[in-house]
């Protein structure tokens, strides 16, 4: 027993040994992301190497946090004894993140390299008076990936095909899932990486109701869940679930990178799971409504924390990483928000997977009309609030206007 | 001679002191002294994102009595507990009777019935979140095999609550069949067998003879059980995460939504208070009922 | 007569159906979770099936390759067992004075004991952050140590030792006194080996409740290499955080499998433990 003692001291010293040792000499930054996808690390640890190079003694562990988990893990680790020096932040959590003041004033680290280069819509997010908070890495657009093989097998034109006629419809959209499940019995359609009834709500909605010309709040802090553009759109999105079954519905798994569905809403950073596919696929915007083309962007920044011990050199880091030539790189997975890599070849030809044509007229066409994905300083709240709604949704006999009006009553009072 | 007792009586008590220290300063500093703080913290609010800290007065608790979900989260405990509690004893102090009595067949069942007891809670949950699925779901599709459709158990309110409470009876069940066991084997022989001469039926020896005789276990049992009703968080929180639609939020998870998940840090403490009310008032009302009990036994 | 006889085995029959009936949600997900433990991600859904079509051995090695899945393993073990030693040694000691020392305030200041007893962690787990936070514990596995030792569990055993000791003949220390022991020498040599039943019973209960611990790794913890296997089982998520299920029922299975195999070797001192806790719980 005495032995357990004396290993339990050893425990102790040992952990507070290591809390106290690595101030000098070498330095390793805790960079946190949320994909766990090989090929991106593999991406971000090249890019990483190339800062090592450059400043030796300076290495990069990028920590994976689950997307959905991420806010809250990475403010409990900020708030913890031993936080991250940069990491990823994505629209949805910006401006909370940017009132809280947890974030370091990135503007002179990224002086070199050219801030002007990004656009303003792309920063906006990001600035608080005159200091810039996070440099955007990826701004991708939501779009449709679609499985030719079995559209094929269902008799069905593809969404390119829609699109060029002008025929690209939320519509035409149901009418293809629904024939997909007729001839073939796969499902038509699954949400944003299976969870776009939870995780990826907002992934799943916001497309179809801006395609309707609704929105999921305004300006002035009211939720206009309940309007009629809003119900419209969730209603066709409710039929195509219970009524056509053409959907995965929740709590079902059928996943279209495993050729389990025809489409998916979803970006261009996914497509590296189609490496390797035995079915030919292809891209599509996000389909019009009756308001028009509504195109969707997701955006991410990267930031360095104000409570890393290296805070100077994190924020030198995540210049870096924005560097030019290294969004040129990031472009093979998250389309850049720097106007001179956005117009150059490096950014058709970037991703190895996709068509040059493909990377113009899907991504390129898409992000220049874009509205970026709804976030809010209350994201985290409004967000388990609205889900808790949406929750009595996904059920057959679900009455779509009550349940939209409930969520317009939920997220009103926290949009104050 | 006195002079030698009363320093024999000193280093006893110094020995005593000795011996209790290590752990009750333990407690003082890492349950309640925190236990003081979050009395404290109550009164603040605290944010986690910001770390921004300020006296708030009763805003908190005030707040609290404006929270739907905060009643909704008191509800569900109760509903919890109500529903966890009674079948969970009901069905060990019947299966306790069942296999009471040395066998092959009893020592296997019991066994079988203790199993879950010695699994990590969160592989349990794991497992049967993934047995709830909907229709693709194991259950669903045994179910379906005697021609009963489940709901879609997780995304369903009342669906979402009976399989948490469920799983949870199924998870803790063999610990209590094994306190019941051994009242059970020492139950008196002969006030059995002079029943039976006397001509009662088994139902009569058990409403007459088990029943009573079983109530200080029976009352232990659901004491310990319910207390433990109240701290179901790892089950909830893979199984449901107190979804759908606040379904099954019980009062733990909804500490840990608001500490944790949306950063309330002060607020969450408020309702830690209260967690922590409810327990006292449950263990006061144990030791009353103990005491009676005793009381009564003498 | 041979009517009786048959009756009490129809009887004997139909209980042990009802038995069986009864055992199935106990013992079906154990089941479940060993044949899916080796189906390929396509087969784990789909169509019932109580076996798997074809072993996917390939699983359980990818398990150990997906994340430190060993290491997190160790991490658990090492923690139940620091916490179970030093819970044993620190219970026994204080459920010995409770139950046979006397000194001032001796019963106030069990009740001060039974208080934290009943306490769920969650009452104290934020005023816990912090302090930890002030100490720069955080992201270590001294937390989990010192909240599992002074937690509800540790008050729990040093009620059970204390009803134990209560229970022992006073003459065995009188012998002792007499023999010329001293007072924690009587204690350790005497009394503690003959207070087995009741320290298996807490070593047990304590390994348990370390071994499930999640609340409190999902708070302190944030390296992967720290991980505990409560945590690591729900961290078999896809690079989009959707679960792995083939993997997380491998991992699931390799997890319960030894501990399941000791209990059923170990199970009737398991239980005679546990019966003597219950009753003297």
């Amino acid at each position: 027993m005495k032995r357990v003692l004396i290993l339990l001291l050893a425990l102790c010293a040992a952990t507070a040994a290591f809390a106290q040792g690595g101030a000098k000499t070498p330095v390793e930054l805790r960079f946190t992301v949320w994909t766990g996808n090989e090929a991106h690390l593999q991406m971000l640890n090249g890019i990483a190497a190339k800062y090592t190079a450059a400043h030796p003694g300076v290495t990069v562990k990028f920590d994976t946090i689950p997307y959905d988990d991420y806010p809250q893990k990475l403010v409990l680790q900020l708030a913890g004894s031993n936080p991250p020096d940069a990491g990823w932040i994505s629209e949805a959590n910006a401006p909370a993140f940017v009132a809280a003041g947890n974030l370091a004033d990135l503007t002179a680290a990224a002086a070199p390299y050219d801030l002007k280069d990004f656009s303003a819509s792309a920063t906006e997010l990001w600035r608080k008076g005159s200091a810039i908070y996070g440099l955007p890495f990826s701004t991708s657009p939501l779009v449709v990936i679609y499985n030719k093989k079995l559209l094929a097998a269902a008799g069905a034109k593809t969404p390119s095909e829609l699109e060029a006629k002008g025929q690209w419809t939320w519509e035409a959209f149901a009418d293809l899932a629904r024939t997909v499940k007729a001839k073939t019995g796969v499902y038509g359609f699954q949400t944003m990486d299976g969870s776009g009834y939870s995780d990826n709500l907002w992934a799943t909605l916001v497309p179809m109701i801006r395609a309707y010309g609704g929105e999921v709040w305004n300006g002035k802090g009211v939720s206009t869940l309940d309007r009629p553009e809003a119900v419209k759109a969730v209603t066709l999105l409710h039929a195509m679930i219970y009524k056509d079954k053409s959907v995965v519905p929740p709590g079902e798994q059928a996943d279209f990178f495993a050729g389990n569905a025809a489409m998916t809403v979803s970006q261009i950073s996914r497509v590296s799971k189609l490496v390797g596919a035995d079915f030919q696929w292809g891209l599509a915007k996000l389909p019009k409504g009756p308001a028009g083309d509504a195109q969707v962007i997701g955006q991410a920044a990267i930031v360095a924390f104000k409570a890393s011990k290296n805070a100077a050199l994190a924020a030198d880091f995540a210049a870096f990483m924005t560097s030019k030539e290294n969004v040129a790189v990031m472009t093979r997975f998250f389309p850049p928000a720097r106007v001179s890599v956005l117009e150059s070849e490096s950014f058709t030809k970037g991703n190895p997977n996709i068509p040059p044509e493909a990377m113009a007229s899907v991504v390129g066409a898409a992000l220049k009309v874009g509205k970026i994905l709804p976030n809010h300083p209350n994201f985290s709240e409004i967000d388990l609030a609205a889900r808790a709604c949406f929750d009595r949704l996904w059920r057959p006999d679900a009455d779509v206007k009550s349940v939209m009006a409930a969520a317009a009553r939920a997220v009103t009072p926290l949009l104050k | 001679m006195k002079r030698t007792m009363r320093r024999s009586a000193i280093r006893e008590e110094l020995f005593g002191y000795a011996c209790v220290a290590p752990q009750l300063l333990g407690f003082l500093l890492f349950v309640l002294g925190p236990l003081v703080m979050v009395f404290v913290y109550g009164f603040q609010s605290r944010n986690l994102l910001t770390g921004r800290v300020s006296f708030a007065g009763l805003a908190n608790y005030r707040a609290l009595l404006g929270d739907p979900l905060f009643f909704k989260s008191l509800k569900n405990t109760l509903v919890f507990t109500l529903g966890l509690v009674p079948l969970n004893v009901a069905a060990s102090l019947l299966l306790s009777l069942a296999l009471a009595g040395e066998s092959r067949v009893n020592s296997f069942f019991r066994t079988v019935f203790f199993a879950p007891v010695v699994t990590a809670a969160a592989a349990w949950a794991i497992v049967w979140k993934f047995l709830l699925q909907g229709d693709q779901g194991v259950v669903n599709q045994l179910l379906g095999v005697v021609g009963i459709a489940g709901p879609n158990w997780l995304l369903d309110d009342a669906g979402a609550m009976a399989a948490v409470i469920v799983t949870r009876v199924i998870k803790n069940l063999g610990m209590n069949i094994v306190i019941y066991l051994a009242a059970v084997t020492n139950l008196p022989h002969e006030l059995y067998e002079a029943a039976r001469i006397d001509g009662a039926s088994a139902a009569q020896r058990f409403r007459t003879l088990t029943l009573p005789l079983l109530m200080p276990t029976t009352i232990m049992i659901s004491i310990i059980t319910m207390i433990g009703s109240l701290k179901v968080f790892d089950h909830i929180m893979l199984l449901t995460q107190g979804g759908p639609s606040n379904a099954t939020m019980v009062l733990v998870y909804y500490i840990y939504f608001q500490g944790f998940k949306v950063f309330r840090t002060g607020y969450a403490s408020a309702l830690a208070t209260i967690l922590f009310a409810i327990v006292l008032g449950l263990t006061f009302a144990q030791w009353r009922l103990g005491k009676r009990l005793s009381y009564q036994e003498e | 007569m041979s009517r009786a006889k048959a009756l009490r085995a129809a009887g004997k029959g139909l209980s042990v159906a009802a038995l069986s009936v009864a055992g199935l949600p106990f013992v079906f997900p154990f089941w479940w979770m060993l044949t899916s433990a080796v189906k390929s991600p396509g087969d784990v859904f789909g169509r019932l099936s109580l076996l798997p079509s074809k072993c996917r051995w390939d699983n359980f090695a990818e398990i150990f390759s997906y994340q430190p899945f060993a290491r997190h393993y160790l991490n658990s073990l090492c923690i139940a067992a620091v916490v179970t030693a030093a819970t044993i040694l620190l219970a026994s000691l204080s459920g010995y004075a409770f139950a046979r020392v006397r000194f001032r305030g001796r019963s106030a200041l069990f009740l001060v004991l039974l208080s934290s007893m009943m306490m769920p962690a969650e009452v104290t787990i934020i005023p816990n952050f912090f302090m930890m936070k002030q100490w720069r514990l955080i992201d270590t596995h001294v937390p989990l140590v010192i909240l599992g030792v002074f937690g509800a569990q540790g008050a729990f055993s040093a009620f059970v030792m204390r009803q134990y000791f209560l229970s022992m003949p006073k003459e065995l220390e009188e012998a002792a006194r007499i023999d010329g022991l001293g007072r924690l020498s009587t204690f350790a040599r005497i009394i503690l080996p003959l207070a087995t039943p009741a320290i298996s019973a807490t070593a047990i209960l304590t390994a348990l409740d370390a071994w499930n611990s999640f609340l409190q790794p999902l708070i302190f913890i944030n390296d992967l290499n720290k991980f505990t296997l409560p945590l690591s089982l729900n961290n078999f998520r896809d690079a989009y955080g959707s679960p792995v299920w083939h993997l997380q029922m491998a991992a699931t299975a390799v997890s319960v499998i030894p501990i399941l195999l000791f209990y059923v070797c170990a199970q009737r001192k398991i239980i005679n433990a546990m019966v003597f806790s219950g009753m003297k719980g």
